[in-house]
């Protein structure tokens, strides 16, 4: 085998963030990865022990600018856990809305973002331009279009108003049926499915070994939804399914996004017309954890949100641990990105949605006489989509 | 529960101290007998290893699996305790569920602890530091 092996990252003015990993390949075929991390740890857990829990709450909303609540979530989720305590009815109502927006507009951000890495820039404006109004959404209820701050051990910090959620709907309305015009658009363009159908397939089993979460296992035919198999907030007092497809390719990760969104779309709009009718209060007043542990889970945008909880009666956590989705799906690149041509590593790794995004800018290739030079897998992705437009449309 | 009691009664003689509260079942687990727990919940149960996590306690230091049963929403946390401090060893379950390999690598850069079998024993978030860290890095009470 005659192999070459491209380092991707760590630091480049172009990263959004700081990722690192060696792409082997043997002529155009991807031969093998390596995974490197480690470039942007902030010490969260280790910070949160010196934290009340109040405070542990405000830090892990900053883990992550896209899904700045589900961390939150998870956390009063674990701390609420240790002692088994109960929310109000309209505290979970809001929880669900607030977890909802988020999918919908982490979605949103994912698409945009495959359209641009496949050469379709018009998907990338337009999903970005409708996550614009979720954005508002979040600003209406919470003041803030990231980093909401609505998460309280017991409850929420704010209550979302009887005047607001008429506007609010009006735009949900509207939201939905953007969503359904990029559905249809991405179901019926044939270039599309030509480009991503059985691309960086990850087969079932693959998915079960290194237990992946989120719409990267149910992509590969594994129903598993924190939402249903566990009684979190109002996930059982509304109607929505959870989609799952069988080929886990990157056109199955697709669909199922676009899907999950017009589910989330029809739980937010449950949500806000029971806000109507449920009435009380929107927290509980908890005074004091017992010593004990707890575990609190949240089905996150890129799946299973993680936190465990360690008391000692005292006002802050003795232990604290935090695993995001991503530290079990971006090891499935191991079997997703092996054997398939480099024009298509791009697309493969985004579509676990790993969090980082600008992976393909610029990079530096060894050839066999070690001499450096430039590839560009943007670059790269966004040919072979054109090859596959110019094939089917004769032009 | 029928998977909870299943569980119990095909491992009932290799844990202790359990602690069943609310779909979520702690129990310890001797290191010899962890490989033989896990194979249960992952191959016979199906359950799904969410992470694991050290923490430094008074009596050792304690690796806590979680294990998640998605179809029930049940957690399966089996704990192995290692008392000698000094050099933490326990057998890593890596070759069964591949999907433990970064957490492993992450507990023994973070806690010292030796996970004995595992495929690929480096460090996962500090290789190739330019200080050369050599110790574990949360380790407080190390002499």
């Amino acid at each position: 085998m005659n192999s070459n092996t491209i380092p991707v990252g760590p630091f480049h003015p172009l990263l959004e963030e700081a990722e690192y990993f060696n792409l082997v390949v043997d002529g155009e075929t991807v031969v093998g990865i390596d995974l490197d991390i480690g470039w942007m740890h902030r010490g969260h857990e280790f910070i949160s022990e010196q934290k009340t829990f109040t405070q542990s709450i405000y830090l892990v909303e900053r883990i992550c600018g896209i899904c700045s609540s589900s961390h939150p979530i998870a956390c009063v989720h674990a701390i609420e856990d240790v002692d088994n305590i109960e929310i109000p009815l309209r505290a979970r109502y809001i929880r669900t809305l607030v977890g909802e927006l988020e999918r919908i507009h982490s979605h949103l951000l994912w698409m945009g973002l495959a359209g641009h890495f496949i050469g379709y820039d018009t998907l990338w404006m337009w999903a970005w331009k409708y996550r614009e109004p979720v954005l508002q959404m979040f600003e209406i209820i919470s003041g803030n279009r990231n980093h909401y701050g609505m998460m309280r051990v017991g409850g929420v910090a704010k209550d979302v108003d009887a005047e607001k959620i008429a506007g609010l709907l009006e735009i949900l309305d509207m939201v939905e049926k953007k969503m359904a015009m990029l559905a249809g658009a991405a179901n019926d363009d044939p270039v599309i499915k030509s480009r991503l159908k059985g691309v960086g397939v990850l087969k079932h089993d693959d998915a079960v070994n290194f237990c992946a979460v989120g719409p990267t296992s149910r992509a590969s035919g594994i129903p598993a939804d924190i939402r249903k198999s566990e009684d979190i907030d109002a996930y059982s007092l509304v109607d929505f399914n959870v989609i799952v497809m069988q080929n886990g390719d990157v056109y199955d990760k697709l669909v199922l996004r676009v899907l999950e969104t017009l589910e989330s779309i029809k739980i937010c709009r449950q949500c806000l017309q029971k806000l109507k009718e449920v009435k009380g209060p929107i927290v509980n007043n908890v005074k004091e954890i017992s010593p004990g542990e707890g575990i609190g889970r949240y089905e996150a945008p890129r799946g299973e949100v993680f936190h465990y909880v360690r008391t000692d009666g005292s006002n802050r956590p003795i232990r604290h641990k935090v695993r995001a989705p991503s530290y079990v799906n971006i090891p499935t690149y191991a079997a997703s990105c092996v054997g398939i041509p480099i024009a298509d590593a791009l697309i493969t790794t985004a579509a676990v949605d790993p969090c980082y995004c600008c992976t393909e800018r610029s990079l530096r290739v060894y050839d066999n006489k070690r001499e450096p030079m430039q590839i560009d897998l943007l670059k790269l992705s966004r040919e072979k989509t054109e090859r596959i437009r110019r094939d089917i449309y004769g032009r | 529960m029928a998977d909870c009691k299943e569980f119990l009664e095909a491992m009932g003689n290799k844990i202790h101290k359990t602690i069943d509260k609310k779909g979520r079942l702690y129990f310890e687990v001797n290191n010899d007998d962890l490989h033989e727990v896990v194979k249960f919940l992952f191959h016979k149960m199906g359950c799904r290893l969410s992470t694991a996590t050290a923490t430094e306690m008074y009596h050792g230091i304690e690796v806590l699996y979680h294990f998640s049963h998605d179809a029930t929403g049940q957690y399966y946390c089996p704990r192995v305790v290692m008392t000698n401090l000094q050099k933490p060893v326990m057998n890593s379950i890596t070759p069964i569920i591949r999907g433990a390999e970064w957490i492993e690598r992450e507990m023994a850069e973070f806690w010292g602890i030796e996970f004995i079998g595992h495929p690929r024993p480096e460090r996962l978030l500090s290789k190739d530091h330019p200080q050369g860290l050599d110790k574990p890095l949360r380790f407080r009470r190390m002499s």
